[in-house]
């Protein structure tokens, strides 16, 4: 899947702030977990065969699965073939689901190894539409804010050039705002090499996107 | 490292726009079919649960069947050897006497 070698310890600097920053990024993660009651009962109630309760959680990781399901494969279609997949997968395996945990991490987790797997079957039959010069043309573009369009448009070539995980995962942390440990868990790569795609993505962006925030004009 | 993590909060901030919105028609889609995929597999899943169920009762059904049938073929078989070899027997089992130059046959 990478070819970057893996620097399981990359993060943690000096004083340990890295660390710190994963713990915080953990404990946020576990934390969302029990919030949501209702999110609770509709998998328990899923769990004993109430399938009309998973309605609930449909409708509330629904944008977001879509999301990133998108962000992976780059089309609309795809994406919504995704996510129902993923609703389906997740469905059938509740059983296997912790109770108590949080859906949300779970069904992330689904969707994006899909989008991997297409990624992958992409690649194998040589069928990648996306080219650095021509991004998929998608519906999303026109709700964006005429202000802003240009700049959002600009960030978005820029993702897009990079190399594929670099890509991926540079696109969960910034427009999906993941952690480092999510998306971890959600790639199935260590956190060393979500940093390091990180890393390589952001000099990368920031030699494109220089004249944006590089400089004091932003 | 704190310029370039700057720089990512400020490219972070510009990128959230660039989350896909699906529109009203794709999320209605998608919870749909999920429904009905979901609901196709509860069927599945009960005609699977009768089929683990029944294939094996089935199965013993048919092998007590032809064990019984096999029995009674081997019974009747026996039963229909053994009466004709004690008619054989018997047909066959004669007493000749000879007197005086004749031969009588006794059964």
């Amino acid at each position: 899947m990478s070819t970057l070698p893996m620097f399981e310890g990359a993060g943690a600097g000096p004083l340990g702030f890295d660390r710190l920053v994963f713990g915080v990024e953990k404990a946020r993660t576990r934390s969302a977990a029990n919030e949501d009651p209702i999110e609770a009962r509709a998998i328990a109630a899923v769990k004993t065969g109430d399938a009309a309760a998973y309605d609930y959680l449909v409708s509330k990781y629904m944008k977001r699965v879509v999301s990133i399901a998108w962000g992976v494969v780059r089309n609309a279609a795809d994406a919504e073939d995704l996510a129902q997949e993923a609703f389906v997968k997740a469905f059938e395996s509740i059983g296997r689901f912790k109770t108590g945990e949080p859906f949300g991490p779970w069904i992330y987790r689904i969707v994006t190894n899909l989008g991997l797997d297409v990624m992958k079957h992409r690649k194998r039959f040589r069928h990648e539409e996306i080219t650095d010069s021509a991004p998929a043309a998608r519906g999303d573009r026109a709700d964006l804010p005429a202000i802003s369009n240009e700049l959002a448009e600009r960030i978005d070539r820029g993702i897009e050039s990079l190399p594929e995980m670099q890509r991926i995962v540079a696109r969960l942390y910034l427009v999906e705002e993941f952690g480092h440990a999510e998306i971890a868990k959600m790639t199935g790569l260590s956190e060393g090499t979500v940093r390091s795609h990180l890393s390589l993505a952001r000099g990368k962006l920031k030699e494109k996107l220089a004249d944006l925030h590089g400089g004091s004009n932003d | 490292m704190t310029d370039n993590d700057n720089f990512l909060d400020r490219l972070r901030a510009d990128a959230r726009q660039l989350r896909f919105e699906p529109d009203e028609m794709m999320s209605t889609r998608i919870a749909a079919r999920v429904r009905e995929r979901i609901a196709a597999d509860s069927q599945t899943g009960i005609a699977q649960m009768l089929a683990r169920w029944f294939r094996p009762v089935m199965v013993s059904l048919a092998t007590l069947a032809l064990v019984a049938t096999l029995g009674i073929q081997w019974a009747e078989q026996s039963h229909d050897a053994s009466a004709a070899s004690l008619d054989s027997m018997t047909s066959t089992q004669s007493v000749d006497i000879s007197v005086g130059g004749d031969t009588f046959s006794v059964e």
